[in-house]
């Protein structure tokens, strides 16, 4: 698969594990990348040599992953140049579901999206409600309803059309059901208009 | 018949008054044949002898007579003369009250005549108010009612869309606490799959 516009994974890496996520959860690494750097630069001025310091399992995922040796100062300035481009330019898509997703349903949909979309791909999660099932999707320029809710919507010359059925009234020709993936693709302006 | 009377005391007055005049006149008369020696003496005698006859007594006596007489054929013909006046006068109210009564009665008939065509023609103003009245309630139940059959179409075009949205609304609401997000997780995907394309071209293609 080519990703030609969005950020590259560089060759020296794997990619990232399914626990990071989030934007968030690169800043919280670049913030540990940066106390590690600090612990390990009062090591050396300590004369003592340097040994692994101990990290978070988010931190601990993404070195092991990657194949890291966090304490070459090399390896560390490459993983931050790492780390903060993909702050700035890893692609991010903001999905909203009618619940609060759980931790492995999130590593599941992460998993799916970084091997069927972008391996660099970074999600936020929100929260609708009303969705009824389903998800609504927001890339850069687009926006997808994938929700039930959309899908009542587009079913709802059948609805009506059975209403009338059971009211006696005859039946008008229903508008015809566009499918969810037709629809789904609209441009984020128009929605937000 | 007043008149008459009154022709008839002054024709009784003026045989009265010849009487007493040709009475004069013979006495007179008696006195001229005697010879004219004689005639200053019976001349004499006849003025004491009327003198003597119609003294101061005697003429007071007619003067009384005739002073009774003229006061009651006076009082008569007042007499008469009141009773014809009465009678005039009754007779005058009578005909005064006949042709007032008539000319009222003329009066009134035309008044009523003229009330009843006013009244006619009142009857037949509100008759015809009544029928452009009962015309134009006619018109405005048709129009309400065309109104309210509109108003009754639109709804339940408006009812009819409300209730797929209350209808979506409620399934939703129902459907969104029971399925888990686990169990959408199939939907989902499937979902994404189908709109893989267009995210990777949005994502590549860049902000």
């Amino acid at each position: 698969m080519a990703h030609n516009g969005a950020y590259q994974l560089p060759e020296d890496m794997v990619g990232l594990p399914v626990l990071v996520a989030t934007p968030s959860d690169i800043g919280r690494l670049l913030r540990e990348l940066e106390s590690v750097e600090n612990a390990m630069l009062q090591t050396e001025l300590g004369g003592k040599q340097a040994a692994a310091p101990k990290l978070t399992s988010l931190m601990d995922q993404t070195v092991t992953m990657n194949k890291i040796d966090l304490t070459k100062p090399a390896s560390r300035k490459a993983f931050q140049t790492f780390l903060t481009n993909l702050k700035k330019s890893a692609p991010v898509l903001h999905i909203s579901f009618s619940a609060d997703p759980t931790v492995p349903f999130m590593e599941k949909l992460v998993s799916w999206l970084r091997r069927e979309i972008h391996p660099l791909v970074l999600v936020t999660v929100g929260l609708q409600p009303n969705l009824g099932a389903g998800c609504v999707v927001r890339s850069t320029n687009k926006y997808f309803d994938m929700s039930l809710r959309k899908n009542f919507a587009n079913s709802r010359g059948i609805l009506i059309a059975k209403l009338d059925e059971i009211n006696g009234i005859p039946p008008v020709p229903a508008p015809a059901v566009v499918p969810s993936v037709a629809t789904a693709g609209v441009p984020a302006q128009k929605v937000a208009a | 018949m007043t008149i008459w009377w009154l022709i008839l005391i002054l024709t009784a007055l003026v045989s009265a008054g010849s009487a007493f005049i040709w009475l004069v006149l013979r006495i007179g008369q008696a006195g001229t044949g005697k010879p004219k020696a004689q005639a200053g003496s019976f001349q004499e005698a006849a003025e004491q002898d009327v003198e003597h006859i119609f003294n101061e007594q005697f003429r007071e006596e007619l003067r009384n007579r005739g002073r009774l007489h003229f006061e009651k054929i006076i009082g008569e013909n007042a007499m008469f003369l009141q009773q014809d006046l009465r009678l005039t006068t009754s007779q005058l109210n009578e005909y005064m009250k006949t042709e007032i009564t008539t000319k009222l009665r003329d009066e009134f008939d035309k008044y009523e005549q003229s009330i009843m065509d006013a009244k006619q023609l009142a009857v037949e103003s509100i008759q015809k108010t009544n029928q452009a009245i009962d015309e134009q309630r006619a018109v405005i139940s048709q129009q309400v009612e065309q109104q309210i059959l509109l108003e009754k179409q639109q709804m339940i075009k408006r009812f009819e869309a409300n209730m797929a949205d209350i209808v979506n609304h409620y399934v939703l609401a129902a459907v969104g606490n029971q399925i888990d997000l686990s169990d959408q997780l199939e939907y989902i995907l499937t979902d994404l799959e189908a709109n893989k394309k267009a995210i990777v071209e949005d994502i590549n293609s860049g902000a």
